[in-house]
Formats: C-alpha cells, structure tokens, sequence
C-alpha cells in the first residue's frame, strides 16, 4: 500500500514535471530572443549605472542631452523600484509611444521613436527577457538639475506628432532593393532595434528625427548628439567604406584608418559585438542601400 | 641713463621675458599634443598590420612584430598627458577631455586596462593561434583603445 503511494506520487510528480515542461521551454526560447534583442538594442548600456558599479538594467545613469539631465530608469522586475508591475500593454505602450503606464511622457532621450516599429512578438519576447532577470530594488536618484517643464512639453508635443506620423513611420527605409532580406534585416537592426538615427539622423525642435536627413549625420547641441554622416556619400558619409570596413568597426571598433572609435560609439560597438556576423553584414548591407546624401555636419 | 629709464628697461625686459616663456610653454604643450598624436598613430598602424593578417593579407611574422611594437608603444600612455595639453588648453588641436588631469587615478587604471589587453593580444600573437588573436584584438579595440577613447576623448583628431 505504501509502495503504491509512493510509485502514484512519483508518477504524478512526473507527468506535472512534463506539464511545467512545456510552457517553461517556450519561455525559455522567448528569454534568448529577448536578450539577443536587448543585447542589440544596447538596453543595458543606458539602463546601468556603470560609473557606480551598480547591477545591470538597474537604472540610475545620468545623460546629458539636449532635453536636460535625464536619470535612467530601473527596468529589472522589481516591483517598487523597477518595472515588475507593469503589464504586457504597459509594456508595449511605453515602448511604443513613450508614454509610462502613470500617462506622463518620456522625452525621447529615451528612443520610442525608433522603438515604436519594433514588432509585437519582438516587444514580448524583449519583456520576457527583462522579467527573467533578477530584480533589483536599487531606486533610482533623479539628477538634481532635472528636466525643466518646458522640455517635457515640447517631448510630449514631439511624441504626439510622431505618432500620427507612424502610418508613414519616420524611420522608413526610403528605398530599399525589394526583396532582399540581408537589407530588411539590416533595416530593421539598424534603424528600429539599434536606433542609429538617435545619434546619426539630426532631430527636430521637438525631438523628433529629421526624416529628410536620416542617418546623414548631426552637428550636435539642440539637434542631438553629434554624430558622422553614414549615408555612403563619397565625400561627407562613409562611401569609401568596404563591406569589410563597416564590419571591423561594428566588431572590434577599427576603422579604415586604423583608429579605435570612442565616446557614445565606443559603447555602440558594445552592442553590435555582441550581434551574429550574419546580422553585422545585414547591417553592413542596409547602410551600403542607403541613398548618398552629401551633408556636411559642420555646415 | 637716469633711474626712470632704468626702470622701463628692466619692466620691458621682465615683460618681454615672461611673454617669450608663456609662449614656449605653448609651444611645447603643442609639441607635447603632437608627440602624443604621433604615438596613438602608431598604436594604430600596429593595430592595421595585426588586423591584415587576421584578414588574411598579411602574415604571422609581421603582425607579431607590430604585436611586440604595440606593447611598447602603450606603454608610453601615461607619460603623454601632462598638465595644459588638454582640449580646453589647445583648442582645435587637442581633442583629450579636461576629465583626464581631475581623476588622473581612473585615467592611469583605464590605461593600465589596454597595456594588459595589448599584451595578451602580443601574448597570443606568440602563440600563433589565429583564434585567440581574433578574439584578443577585438578585446584590445574596445576596451583597450575604445576602453580609453569612450570616457577620455571627445572626437578623433582631423
């Protein structure tokens, strides 16, 4: 009798086992997909306090940029400090739209514009990826010198308009070779998940990526980062960039003359690193797409 | 000559010698951003032969010798900052962060980080596995030279 009770709980116990099993493997598949995401998008290098030495994705890194100091959020699944509350559409919205689930607005320091044309299951994957990660209850101290109200209003203003402009997204590849998939993933890495034109494309007054100057490079102070023009114009872009090239400097940061990139770059190739050779030549194959646009950024 | 005059001749000659040293200190602060320009170039080159070979343009030989070159070339590093050589010193000339010379120790240990990363990459070019020199160089461009110019440089010189 106590044999039987015995082999039944075991039995039992195996066939929840298989139970569990099945969603736990599916989870798991979503947890990798996430992290490649994140690893791409870089969400860590912004989203840690490294200068404190403090736990990754656990916020606190103060950006100067040209909306004021902003202090980066806490996004492990802690539920006070981080976002361990919020629900998938919260998620989502606040990707999206850059708008938090309390309704105040992000101002794009925080790049939703290129996020908002990430795709549902890459959204959901990238969520699941953050709720595995341990969470962390570090709070996050604002910046004294904190964003002024005007900045606020001018993002929020700047998101609005953005998102009417979504049917016609701002961050359209303007002509791609149709059917050719190394470009649309390529497109995809490098305009939506590693938001290039954050720092390569000028903005708007409101914050907004300049469309008619993608990724031709920004001159820095009000209009964003300063940042080279990538487009493969001969003169002021990176024409004269092989395959090759672009390659070596999304793996190792060399560039054609033998120079090691820093400052926000530096970072960047952090994350393109970190990206499988077939996605650095698909990225290598978007921007060689592109149409030359001769800007020079100094004038 | 009557002691008035005596006097303009020694304000002009501690005015005029006080200009001519404020000058030379100029002089060899732009020297001194020049030798350091001249040093990272090299760095640089080294770097272009070790990459040759792992692109297959090259052979072991040469890059282990621009390999051995690198070691000494970064190790130099901390003797080329000294003070008033910064990019708020010598605009348009200087591109190192004024950063440097406040926290002189976090500089000195993130220079510490890319002479190990040059080593290990020299360590590796000895050996002669093209693997490990692959994997080293990458680990050398950032966060050995990238390490540096992240935090400490604001654009790279024209």
């Amino acid at each position: 009798m106590r044999l039987t009770a015995a082999g039944l709980y075991l039995a039992l116990a195996a066939a929840l086992a298989v139970v569990a099993a099945a969603p736990a493997r599916a989870d798991e598949a979503a947890v990798a997909r996430g992290g490649y995401l994140a690893a791409a998008a870089g969400c860590d290098q912004c989203h840690t306090d490294k200068k404190e030495g403090a736990p990754a994705y656990a916020g606190g890194r103060r950006l100067t940029t040209e909306f004021g100091v902003v202090t980066t959020p806490n996004i492990t699944p802690d539920r006070a400090a981080g976002i361990g509350g919020w629900s998938e559409a919260d998620f989502i919205r606040a990707m999206r739209w850059g708008v938090a689930p309390d309704g105040s607005h992000y101002v794009s320091a925080f790049p939703f514009p290129y996020y908002a044309r990430l795709t549902d299951g890459d959204l959901r994957d990238l969520k699941a990826y953050l709720d595995s990660l341990a969470p962390v209850s570090r709070p996050v101290v604002e910046a004294a010198a904190s964003l002024a109200l005007f900045e606020r209003a001018r993002a929020a203003v700047g998101a609005a308009l953005g998102s009417l402009n979504v049917g016609a997204p701002v961050t359209a590849p303007p002509s791609n070779p149709p059917g050719d998939p190394a470009v649309a993933r390529g497109a995809y890495l490098a305009q939506t998940v590693g938001h290039c034109g954050a720092c390569h494309t000028p903005r708007t007054w409101l914050g907004q990526p300049d469309g008619s100057r993608e990724l031709a490079g920004s001159a820095g102070g009000l209009q964003g980062a300063r940042a080279p023009n990538i487009t493969p114009d001969e003169k002021t872009g990176i024409g004269g960039w092989s395959e090759a090239d672009i390659l070596s400097l999304l793996k190792d940061g060399q560039t054609p003359d033998n120079d090691f990139v820093g400052g926000a770059m530096a970072e960047i190739v952090r994350n393109t690193a970190r990206l499988t050779d077939d996605d650095r030549r698909a990225i290598a194959a978007y921007l060689k797409s592109l149409p030359a646009k001769h800007f020079d950024k100094k004038g | 000559m009557n002691i008035s005059t005596k006097w303009i001749v020694l304000a002009a000659v501690i005015v005029a010698g006080s200009l001519y040293c404020g000058t030379a200190r100029a002089q060899d602060a732009a020297a001194q951003v020049e030798a350091r320009q001249a040093v990272m170039k090299s760095q640089g080159k080294d770097a272009g032969a070790i990459k040759a070979y792992i692109d297959g343009k090259s052979d072991l030989a040469a890059a282990q010798a621009a390999g051995a070159d690198l070691v000494t070339q970064v190790a130099k590093i901390p003797t080329l900052f000294p003070k008033g050589t910064s990019m708020a010193d010598l605009p348009g000339k200087s591109y190192a962060k004024p950063a440097i010379w406040t926290e002189m120790d976090k500089f000195n240990a993130v220079a510490k980080v890319a002479q190990t990363k040059a080593e290990a990459l020299n360590a590796a070019l000895k050996g002669g596995d093209k693997d490990a020199i692959t994997a080293a160089f990458g680990d050398m461009g950032k966060n050995g030279c990238g390490g540096c110019h992240e935090p400490y440089r604001e654009k790279k010189p024209t």
